[in-house]
């Protein structure tokens, strides 16, 4: 029995240090950038980093990634001047762009169809609206001497808060104990595909059945009111737009309208605010504009989206 | 489980050593009521509907009134009968009875192969279960080996192209003939993957407490003739079928009639007891179809005591052409297994040998298709390679290739899991 414990737990180190080289070997974990908060309460990548970003079963989607000086996933540096014309994109993933190698981004999509521009790509997953006009205004004397500015808005998602804060929780993350986790790129595997999920949900599981539960009747389930979150939204929109500002010269909100409420849409139109609609170009696709397996735009999408922004802007 | 328990009880107040001559004919009792059980629970509905879709097709309107709302009790089929083969047996006297219960208990409740087989004879397993067992590092690390190519069949096989499978059957009526085809061939390497697996698992387990289970499969896909495959795909049922129905109606050894009788009532009935759907008798009767003329040929003991490719590395030209044609006459027949009614199983089977238009097939969820072809080929490869037992698939001499083929094995289990994927063994619902 003995001989037999010893030779299993050999075995799965060996095994474990074997596949740990396999994953490496193949890329087949994400590697994942550290992130900052900066002097300016503006949450980003610690810059100067590259990796390779990986998503699904079996490297279904791999992008290199390549974080700049300024701490954002692009080509080239931030440094606008007012020679030239620039025009930065601000958003969440969809800008940040791990899905997509970085020279092949939006905004160099956008460079390639116009011309004499430099775009700047203001990425970071998780952003909503208020991290995006929080880091304008932090961020005013670059964004001054910056020509076209493009905020990628998702109603729905985006404008869940009114004021804006810091949220500690992604970076509480990077505590020194995850770190070291994450260089077990088998571990990042492993938990990416879901093999974690069952023991996890076992752990859970018997953690609620010890747990005190309070019953929630029908009746008082029922009685809950479906709350319209629009007027919520709408008037966090306000709030911000009121707190921070808003160059309506300048500024586009990138947007699908077929996703957004027709008040937003016509609150927009009403005051003026200029919107790059993509909900038709996506529409009129001959081919998929999504990755099917990451959710976000394709190789397709992104063309259509650089575009239409490139047709959009004053330039 | 009140069912499996009420069977523990009825089989065994049966077997009781003191059984005196007047309670003999309990013996009948137990069949009819052992029978009666599966009877009610899986075919009750299938035979009421049966009649009530003949009458309305006769133009006779029967209200659906007498179908039940009966849950299917997991594993029935196969502890049914584990059950019926120690009562035969002790009725024939092939074995003593148990005076154990607790033995018999087990016997019956044995958990590695109770919900799926193999269908184990009381004569094998009930010494096994009463004798002292000791520790034993050889039948240990064999069982583990076991687990770990059982798991490897389910996961990274048959759950793996299971999506796809579904995809296929589902959307068969919008897919042109190479893609059903594909479907077929899919589904073929699903179901092998998941029962045997299972088995192999079970088998696995078993081990590890010191019991030898039958095998169940033994490659079967490697089969030359369908002779062949019958004697490597489920094994424990096919030889539950031989010896407890085919040679009580007088087996092979009466007139050509007579055998080709008994060899399609086996088949429809092992059909039948697959599921309570026309689909299973048709899979069953396209099974007889192609077994006669081996049959009549008498060429159905041919293969029986060897494996492709005995003496040589690799298979001979006509060997190849006989396991090809094979396989793709056990493919075909899985249609039926697998479409929900016949009808969609004739259409599926019409559009796949008229709709001959030629479209790369895409994975439902956007994977690369080329991995899964690939695995395929390379698990084709590897069953070839170890063709000549199936209890050691891991045979390799030196430790360090034993070594890399455990690190590959585990390593397809993590590319090819899925965790969208949440499926049971196929054969829990028989």
């Amino acid at each position: 029995m003995i001989k037999l414990f010893l030779k299993i737990t050999s075995y799965l180190i060996l095994l474990l240090l074997a596949l740990e080289g396999l994953v490496r070997f193949f890329h087949l974990a994400k590697d994942t950038p550290q992130r900052f908060i900066d002097h300016a309460k503006v949450e980003k990548w610690v810059p100067n980093q590259t990796g390779i970003s990986v998503t699904g079963i079996r490297r279904q989607n791999s992008a290199k990634y390549r974080i700049n000086t300024n701490g954002f996933n692009s080509y080239r540096e931030f440094d606008p001047s007012k020679e030239t014309f620039e025009l930065a994109l601000v958003g969440d993933s969809f800008i940040q762009g791990f899905h997509q190698d970085y020279d092949n981004s939006i905004g160099k999509k956008i460079e390639n169809v116009t011309s004499d521009i430099n775009v700047f790509e203001y990425g970071y997953a998780g952003y909503d609206f208020a991290d995006q006009i929080h880091l304008i205004h932090a961020y005013k004397n670059d964004f001054d001497l910056i020509d076209a500015i493009v905020i990628y808005i998702d109603f729905n998602t985006d404008l869940k808060r009114g004021t804006y804060q810091v949220i500690e929780d992604r970076v509480a993350l990077q505590s020194p104990l995850n770190n070291i986790l994450k260089k077990c790129k088998l571990l990042v595997y492993i938990k990416s595909i879901g093999l974690l999920d069952p023991p996890k949900k076992i752990v859970a599981n018997v953690i609620n059945c010890l747990k005190s539960t309070t019953k929630v009747s029908v009746k008082d389930q029922q009685t809950k009111k479906v709350v319209d979150y629009s007027e919520v939204y709408m008037e966090n929109f306000k709030k911000l737009i009121h707190q921070y500002g808003f160059e309506k010269q300048k500024s586009w909100l990138l947007l699908n309208s077929n996703t957004t409420p027709k008040v937003f849409l016509d609150y927009l139109h009403s005051h003026h605010f200029k919107v790059i609609d993509f909900y038709q170009e996506f529409k009129n696709a001959t081919k998929p504009t999504f990755l099917i397996y990451d959710q976000h735009w394709n190789n397709y999408g992104r063309s259509l989206i650089a575009k239409q922004i490139s047709e959009s802007i004053d330039h | 489980m009140p069912v499996l328990w009420l069977r523990v009880l009825l089989h065994n107040k049966f077997t009781r050593p003191a059984l005196k001559e007047s309670e003999k004919n309990y013996f009948g009792q137990v069949l009819f009521l052992t029978i009666g059980i599966l009877f009610f629970f899986k075919y009750y509905n299938f035979f009421i509907d049966s009649w009530i879709n003949l009458f309305q097709f006769a133009g006779y309107g029967l209200k659906k009134s007498w179908t039940l709302n009966v849950i299917l009790p997991v594993g029935i089929s196969f502890y049914t009968f584990q059950t019926l083969s120690y009562s035969l047996d002790v009725y024939y006297k092939k074995i003593a009875p148990t005076d154990n219960f607790v033995t018999f208990a087990t016997y019956v409740a044995f958990f590695p192969q109770l919900v799926a087989g193999p269908i184990e004879k009381a004569s094998n397993l009930l010494p096994q279960i009463a004798n002292i067992r000791n520790f034993d590092y050889t039948k240990c690390t064999e069982g583990l080996k076991l687990i770990l190519w059982g798991m490897f069949k389910k996961v990274a096989i048959a759950d793996a192209i299971a999506p796809i499978v579904d995809d296929i059957f589902l959307h068969y009526a919008t897919y042109p003939a190479t893609t059903l085809l594909l479907g077929a061939v899919f589904f073929s390497f699903q179901i092998y993957g998941d029962f045997s697996g299972y088995s192999d698992i079970a088998i696995g387990t078993a081990k590890l407490f010191g019991i030898e289970l039958v095998s169940n499969f033994k490659f079967p896909y490697l089969s030359r003739n369908i002779s062949e495959f019958w004697q490597r795909w489920h094994i424990s049922l096919s030889n539950w079928f031989k010896e407890y129905l085919y040679i009580p109606l007088g087996g092979s050894k009466k007139r050509t009639f007579i055998s080709a009788r008994n060899i399609s009532i086996v088949f429809l009935v092992s059909g039948l007891w697959h599921g309570a759907n026309w689909t299973f008798i048709t899979w069953g009767a396209i099974h007889t179809l192609l077994y006669f003329p081996v049959f009549f040929a008498k060429k159905n003991r041919k293969y029986s005591k060897s494996v492709v490719a005995e003496t040589s590395k690799l298979p001979s030209a006509s060997d190849l052409i006989k396991i090809i044609t094979t396989f793709f006459l056990v493919t075909l027949s899985w249609i039926f297994f697998r479409a929900p009614s016949i009808t969609i199983a004739l259409d599926y089977f019409r559009r796949m040998t008229t709709y001959f238009n030629y479209e790369t097939y895409q994975h439902p969820n956007g994977y690369r298709m080329i991995d899964y072809y690939i695995l395929i080929l390379l698990f084709m490869g590897y069953e070839f390679y170890i063709r000549k037992n199936e209890r050691q698939p891991f045979n390799f001499k030196s430790p360090i290739i034993r070594f890399l083929v455990y690190t590959l094995i585990v390593f397809f289990l993590i590319l090819f899991y899925d965790d969208q994927v949440d499926r049971s063994f196929i054969y829990f619902q028989f």
